[in-house]
Formats: structure tokens, sequence, C-alpha cells
């Protein structure tokens, strides 16, 4: 007996070993399967030697297929038709960021559970309780509908799985063997939710909650003074002054309850800075060659694998160069032969919350236009890595689902969404913005583009354009409601059809200028017009600073180079400090410093008014100036249960400029009355002091880029998959719009021509894999702030590309 | 002898089969041909500690340890080579219980057969 115990002890032992080290538990990997060097993270070390010439045959192409890979390990991809373009980019994007792929598409649909557990539960609920599932699925009916776009959309997915299906197991991207899961299948939906992640990325903010607190507390006219419709201070994209050569629709009637008072004790996520852009493009007239040149930079919160991937295409009809997304075929922002073309966000109010009113406690049916109207009862289910399938109803009006009848626990971005309101959202329309990408790509004038820009529904973009006929361009592009004035600016009454969505811009009569007077086209996410556009798009745009000083810089420039433009994407100078710091450098009282403020004072004092990285008096401003604004706004609009937002930084610079006793200087819960002097002096007292207590004393340590502490983290926050620490300038209202984690995603200038040359860099590298001296070999070039030529190739043979290796694909 | 034996099973058989396949080799092994405890624990560690090292090495010098270096970073190891010890060292703890538990498996059925 005792014998039979023993040994079946020590066959329990090994089974027990082999099981706990080969199963995940909790965060941590599954132990030996991800150590071992046979199938485990070692196989994911790539040979920093490139195989030169590689072979594959597969089933799916059509006819050969030339891949050529760059020494950047650029793809370039010679194909014979359409169809295999897109496979081969299908194909290469998976070799190079499959996870990333697979990850993004999942957290756009709501299915982390599957891979994570319990712990994105609510997340995958919030994903799909905003529609984004919903949003993918009409997008791609909209892409299906239109023969090449379903043919890129096919061929897309085709590529990928073709590469899946060669994948051996251990060769998967390391990151499924961290969290110890298989890739699937690609579909065309997912396509469209990666698109659909965009547009939630750049068109989800709003801030009608805060506003509709801040009128509940403080009264209409405190909302029109403090909350203007137009700012103090605006250099908008469109030229002012350019004609409007269309008979616009009449605009919608707005509702007699238009003012009406909601209560709230919600908000929702306020449109962060950071996440704009700057483009713009000079003509030849301005340039050395003669030839127009367009500079673009996306800025995005940055991380590893880099957002973007760099790829030319090239096939009948088709030569261009660029940076695609991960999970779309196409070329979102690039060149060929004739045109550039480039984006920035539109901050348009693309995204209203309608309050319901539900009959019962079944929300079956809701009110309005005077009588009950049935919802749609959507079941959804969420699978759960290790647990039960979650079952989840949301009621869908005919503006949207209604977010949240109750608000989960715990879960931040839930306190966000205003319960018991509808969404509508233009991610939920039909769209095919494949389509618009399809023909830019192929685009050869100022008519091409105009076209190409009919098809685009959102993220809303100002698409800017240049071409070698020496004509540029710029629209605010996007498929914008047409609402009454102000409309969607509070939370709207559900039950009102005034408050609906009454038809749309045409897009023919959204915001352009073409070839303007001033030899240049700009935009820095700033008001599309001037206040004469008879549409209403958005009561806010971003602060002005990016555009005034991209606008000051190119009026003074005449015969520019690439590297003129290189050198002003990189730009720092702050225009608000050119503002304000005159003003309020007056208002320091030097007697009641410290040493250290002294010294500080001295600093700010000789300021060039430059974010570098080396700047400490870049470091002490950008403090002081948001303590002035927090000292000036928080004591009236920081109230506990009723969240609001500050006024805008223009208004607060009006105030100091303009109102400098306004009553909302003085500090409302202290029984002195505080002058603006008194801010001035607390706020810069407390910057240095704050520098100091973080820093030590003045010196090296408070040197911008070491305050800022710019770093590029892994997508899924994985350490020591993220870059080092980059000491950087630039800040977040400078063109260099550089803040910790956000800033230029992609920097791309284009010299238009006979021949094209294209220079770019982005932060990171073509692979995905952090096994691959390909992850991040472009970093340092990016921090440096400089940029790479282009290979724009003709032929896969084209001497002037240095090409590292081959990649020949051909049907058996 | 068990040493070799291990070592090259090991080396042919994970090309095909999960990593687990140490076990089953190291306890086949040691239960068949394991002369002592000492033995039977020992030989199996060295023939695992020795090819995980060598495999790895082969798959990471190439590389110049830029993956090593970032899963150490992950771990919070600080050197690459940290990462690659652990992961050895690991696997060739595995083999030796196995191995060992192989040996005792022998010694408990073997001395079951005498006591019938």
């Amino acid at each position: 007996m005792m014998n039979k115990a023993k040994a079946l002890v020590c066959i329990i032992i090994p089974v027990l070993l082999a099981y706990l080290l080969n199963t995940k538990f909790g965060d941590a990997p599954p132990l030996l399967k991800f150590l071992n060097p046979f199938a485990g993270f070692w196989q994911n070390a790539e040979n920093a030697t490139v195989k030169r010439e590689k072979k594959i045959v597969l089933k799916g192409s059509r006819q050969n297929i030339e891949i050529v890979f760059d020494n950047r390990m650029i793809p370039h991809i010679f194909a014979q038709n359409d169809f295999d373009v897109y496979f081969a980019q299908g194909y290469v994007t998976a070799m190079h960021r499959l996870l990333q792929m697979d990850f993004q598409t999942r957290y756009a649909a709501g299915r982390l559970s599957e891979v994570v557990g319990r712990k994105a539960i609510e997340l995958d609920r919030y994903q799909r309780r905003m529609g984004m599932v919903y949003g993918a699925k009409k997008s791609l009916e909209g892409m299906m509908a239109d023969a090449k776009s379903k043919e890129m959309i096919l061929a897309y997915t085709a590529g990928i799985n073709a590469y899946i299906h060669s994948l051996p197991e251990k060769k998967l991207p390391l990151e499924y063997k961290l969290l110890d899961f298989t890739p699937e299948d690609w579909t065309p939906v997912k396509c469209a939710l990666l698109l659909k992640q965009m547009s939630a990325i750049l068109a989800m903010g709003s801030d009608e909650f805060y506003m509709t607190n801040i009128r509940k507390r403080f009264g209409a006219d405190v909302v029109r003074d403090l909350f203007p419709d137009y700012p103090f201070r605006e250099d908008p994209i469109i030229p002012v002054g350019t004609k409007w050569n269309f008979d616009p629709l009449p605009v919608p009637e707005a509702p007699d309850s238009a003012n009406e008072v909601f209560a709230g004790n919600f908000r929702t996520a306020e449109k962060e800075e950071g996440i704009g852009s700057n483009n713009w493009a000079l003509s030849g007239s301005k340039t050395a060659s003669g030839f127009p040149i367009l500079a673009n930079d996306p800025h995005l919160d940055l991380s590893l694998p880099s957002i973007w991937y760099q790829i030319q295409l090239h096939a009948p009809g088709l030569n261009a160069y660029g940076v695609s997304l991960p999970g779309a075929p196409g070329i979102i922002i690039g060149f060929n032969q004739r045109i550039a073309w480039g984006v920035t966000n539109v901050a348009a109010d693309v995204l209203d919350f309608y309050q319901v009113k539900f009959k019962d406690s079944t929300h079956t049916s809701y009110w309005y236009d005077n009588k009950w109207k049935s919802t749609t009862r959507v079941i959804d289910s969420i699978k759960v890595r290790d647990g039960a399938t979650e079952f989840d109803t949301v009621f869908y009006t005919h503006h949207g689902p209604v977010v949240y009848l109750q608000k989960p626990k715990g879960f931040s971005k839930s306190d966000n969404i205003p319960v018991g309101n509808a969404l509508r959202w233009i991610a939920h329309e039909k769209s095919n913005e494949l389509k618009t990408f399809y023909l830019l790509n192929r685009g050869k004038n100022y008519n091409d583009y105009r076209r190409a820009l009919t098809y685009y529904t959102a993220p809303a973009q100002n698409f800017i354009f240049a071409s070698a006929d020496n004509d540029i361009a710029i629209t605010a592009n996007g498929k914008f409601p047409l609402k009454w004035k102000d409309q969607g600016k509070f939370i709207l009454d559900g039950s009102d059809p005034k408050n609906d969505w009454q038809g749309w811009i045409p897009a023919n009569q959204n915001p352009t200028v073409k070839n303007p007077f001033r030899g240049f086209v700009s935009s820095a996410n700033q008001s599309s017009t001037d206040q004469t556009y008879p549409y209403y798009i958005n009561w806010e745009f971003s602060p002005y600073e990016r555009a005034k000083r991209i606008n000051d810089r190119l009026t003074a420039m005449t015969k520019a180079t690439a590297d003129s433009i290189r050198l002003m994407q990189t730009d720092s100078y702050s225009i608000h400090a050119q503002n304000i710091l005159p003003a309020i450098l007056k208002l320091v009282d030097p007697p009641h410093l410290n040493a250290t403020q002294k010294e500080g004072l001295n600093v700010v004092r000789r300021w060039n008014k430059y974010y570098d990285a080396r700047s400490i008096a870049a470091s002490i401003f950008d403090f002081w100036s948001k303590r002035l604004q927090f000292d000036i706004w928080d004591d009236e609009f920081n109230i506990k249960d009723m969240p609001m937002k500050y006024p805008s930084r223009d208004r607060t610079v009006q105030l100091i400029l303009a109102e400098p006793d306004s009553k909302w200087i003085d500090n409302v819960n202290t029984p002195v009355r505080e002058t603006l002097a008194d801010l001035v002096n607390e706020s810069f007292k407390f910057a240095c002091d704050s520098l100091e207590r973080k820093y030590g004393p003045i010196g090296e340590k408070w040197q911008w880029g070491n305050v800022k502490h710019t770093t590029i983290p892994h997508l899924a926050k994985i350490p020591g998959f993220g870059s080092k620490f980059l000491m950087t300038g630039g800040g977040k209202m400078t063109i260099n719009a550089l803040s910790e984690s956000n800033g230029p995603s992609w920097r791309m200038v284009v010299e238009l021509g006979a021949h094209p040359k294209g220079h770019g860099v982005f932060p990171g590298g073509q692979s995905g894999n952090p096994g691959s001296k390909f992850y991040d070999n472009m970093i340092d070039t990016w921090a440096k702030g400089e940029l790479y030529d282009l290979y724009f190739m003709k032929s896969p043979d084209d001497p002037s590309a240095k090409i590292i290796s081959k990649l020949k694909i051909s049907k058996k | 002898m068990v040493f070799i034996v291990i070592l090259l099973a090991a080396f042919f058989l994970q090309m095909v089969l999960p990593w687990w396949v140490i076990i089953v080799i190291s306890f086949a092994a040691c239960g068949l041909v394991g002369k002592t405890g000492r033995i039977a624990f020992w030989s199996p560690f060295l023939a695992i500690f020795l090819l995980w090292t060598g495999m790895a090495l082969y798959k990471s010098m190439p590389n110049q340890h830029i993956l090593a270096e970032r899963v150490a970073g992950m771990f919070g190891l600080g050197q690459w080579w940290l990462v690659l010890i652990v992961s050895s060292f690991i696997g060739g703890l595995v083999a030796a219980i196995s191995g060992y538990c192989g040996y005792r498996f022998r010694k408990a059925v073997l001395y079951k057969e005498t006591a019938d």
C-alpha cells in the first residue's frame, strides 16, 4: 500500500509541474511555455542579419507579386492588379503587426475579456454599449456596396489570413505567448472596427454635460460670456474673408425647448488637447523649386508598435507611398507621382446625447413627438476567458443606443456617461471611408481630390492637398449634420423631433479653399472658418496658438525648401507665452520672493519663449500659467457633485488682458477680494515651489525635457517593451506638440514636382516585434527632429533605393 | 549515459512537441536506466540546463540579445543573461525533479514486486 502511494506521488509531481508551468495564472504568463527556448519567447528573437531573398507560394494571389524591403524594413509592393496589391499589403502588415491588429480590433469590438478574463468586462460592455460593433457593421455595409472598396477589403483580408495560416505556433508574436492565446482568422468587419476605433479616438469627446451643468448653475448669460461660440483670438483654417460660392440649405429651426435646463450629475471625456495635428502646404510661389511642398504631422497617443505602418503600393494605375493603419487597406497619408495629401482632425460636434423619457421600467417604449414609440432591444453576449459568457441588454431608440440605464461601479469611463440618455454619433452611420483613400492614392489632380472627399464620413478631417500642377487646397471634410446653431452644446430633449439631426451639410459645401491669395493653406485643429460660414459645425475648436504660429511662419517664408519645413515641424515657440507673459511678468512682486523664486523670475524674464528641451523657463512658465488658470476658475467651476469645465484658455487670456478687474478673479472661498496680481504671484510661487519640491534646487533637473519626460509606452503597457526616456522639447500648444507620450505620430514633408521627393519619420519602427531591431530603429531620428528620405521606387530594381530583402509571392 | 539520452531525446522531440516533453523524457530515462537517486536528479538537470542554454543562445546571439534585454526589463531582472539563467535553471530543475520521480517510481514499483 505504502509503495503504491509512493509510486502515485512520483507520477503526480511531474504531471502537476507540467500543468503549473504550462498554465497562465492571473497576469503572469505560463512560465515555461513562455521561457523555453524551443517554442517560447526566445523564438521571437529576430536575426539581426536579414535574409536577402525569399520565395513563397500562396494560393490567394492572382498573379506574381514582388515585395522589396528597404533598409528600414519598409515594404515596396509591386503587383500586377488591384486585388494583389491589397492582398500583399494585408500579408506584409500581418507579418509585422499581427498582434497590434488583433489587439486593437478586439479592443474596439469589446472582446478583450475573451483574452484577459473578467477584468476587462466593463470595458467590453462600454465599447459595445457605445455601439462600436453596431457602427462597424453599418460601415461594412457601405464598404461592401462599392465594388472597388469591396475588392480592397476582401483582398486585404485574404492576405492577412494567408499569413496567419502560414504561421507556426512557435513563431506567434510574443504577446500571444505572454497572454497565452492564438490569433483567429481576420474578417472584413475588423477593418471597419479599426476605422471606428479611429472615430472613437478622434470624435468621441463631448462636453455638453459640463455645459448643461454650467448653464444650470450660472445661467445663460454667463455661458455666453465665458463659453462664447467663437474665440477671442482666432486664425481660422479657411482664411478670413473667403467667399462661399454656394447657396446654403435652410438651417433647421431650433425648438422652443432649446434653453430648457436638464439636471445632470455626470460628465463625459473632455476632448483632450494634444490629440490634434498640423498640416500645411505652400504653393510654388513660396518655394525654392517653384513647386508646392506639403507637410503633415498627426498627433496621437504614441505607442510601440507604432500607430502607422509605412508602405509603397505599386500596381497598374497606382503608385503611392505613405502611411497606412495596420488593419485597413490603402494609404491614409502620403503622396504619389502627381499629388500629396494629409489630414488633421476637425473637432466637429458629431456626438450628441438625448435625454430619453421611458414609459416604464421595461424600457420598451419612449416618448417622442407626442406619442409612445418602441425601443429595439439588443442582447449582446460577451465571452469571458475562464468564465461564463455574459449577456448584456441594450435598448436602442431611433437616436441610437441608450448607453447606460444604471452606472456600473468602479469603472471610470462609465462615470462619464449620462444615465438614461441615447447616443447619436456619426460613427453609427453607414459609410465608406476606404473609397476616399482608394481614390486619393490614385489621384492625379485637384478634381480627383475633390471627388475622393465626397465619399468620406468620419472622423472628420482637414484634408490638405498639393499637386504637381501647382494647386494647393484644404477642406474641412466629413459628413456634418445640418444643425441649428448650438444644437448639442447642451444635452438635448429626446422627445422633440426638432432636436433630431435633420439632414446633412452637402459635401460640396464643406468649408474649402483652393489656391488662396496668401500662397499657403494650413490647419491645426482650430476653427474651420470665420463667422460667415452659413452652417454650424461646433461652438468650440482647439485653441488657436499652433495655427497662429504656423501661419505667422508661413506668411514670412519665401524660397522654402524641405529643410525649412522640417525645421518648422519641430518649432516649439509658444504663442501663449507671447500673449500673456508681458502682462503677468509685470505683476510679479520681486521683494516678496525667496531666492529660488527670484532666480526663477530672472530665468523667465530672459526666456526666448521656446519650449526647448533644455529650457528651464519653459518648465516654470508651464506650471505657472496652468496654476494661474486654476486660481482664476477653480473656486467657481469645481464644485462637488456638479462636474463642470473651466472656460477655455482663449477666454482666460482675454480675461487677463482685457478684464483684469473681472469678478471671476476673486477667490470666492476667501473673505478678502483677490486681485489679478495676487493670483499671478501666488501661481508663480506655487510653480517654483512645486518644481523645487520635485526636482530639487533650480538647475539642470528643471529643464523642460526632463520635467515633461517623454517616453513611448507599449500598446498594452507591458513594462520593458516601451521606449527609453527621450529628452525632447515641444509642448501641446506649440507646433511640435509633443507631450509626455502624445505627439507627432508621423512627420512627413513632400516636395512635389516632376519627381516628387518624400521625407518622413515616425517614432518607432516597421516591426511590431520587440525582438526586432526594426521595432524602434527610427525613434532617435524622430526625437532629433530629423527625417529620412523616402524611397519612392519606380520598379523593384530601382537603384535609388537601398534594398535589404526581397519576397516573391507566386500563385501555384 | 542518461545525460546523453535525455539531451538528444529532448533536443529532437522539442522540435515537434511542447516543452513538457522534457518531463516525460526525464521521467522515462531515469525510470528505466537511472542508477542512483543522485544521478537521476543531476543528469536531467544538466542535460536540460545545457540544452536550453545552448538553444537560447543560438537564437539570442544573432539577435544581439535585443529581445532578451526587453524580457529582462519586463520581469525586472535588469540583465539579459539573468533571463537565460532563470529559464535554463527552472527547465533543468523541472527535469531533475521528474528524473528523480522516475527513479523513485521504479524503486517503489520494484520494491512492491519483491515484497509480494
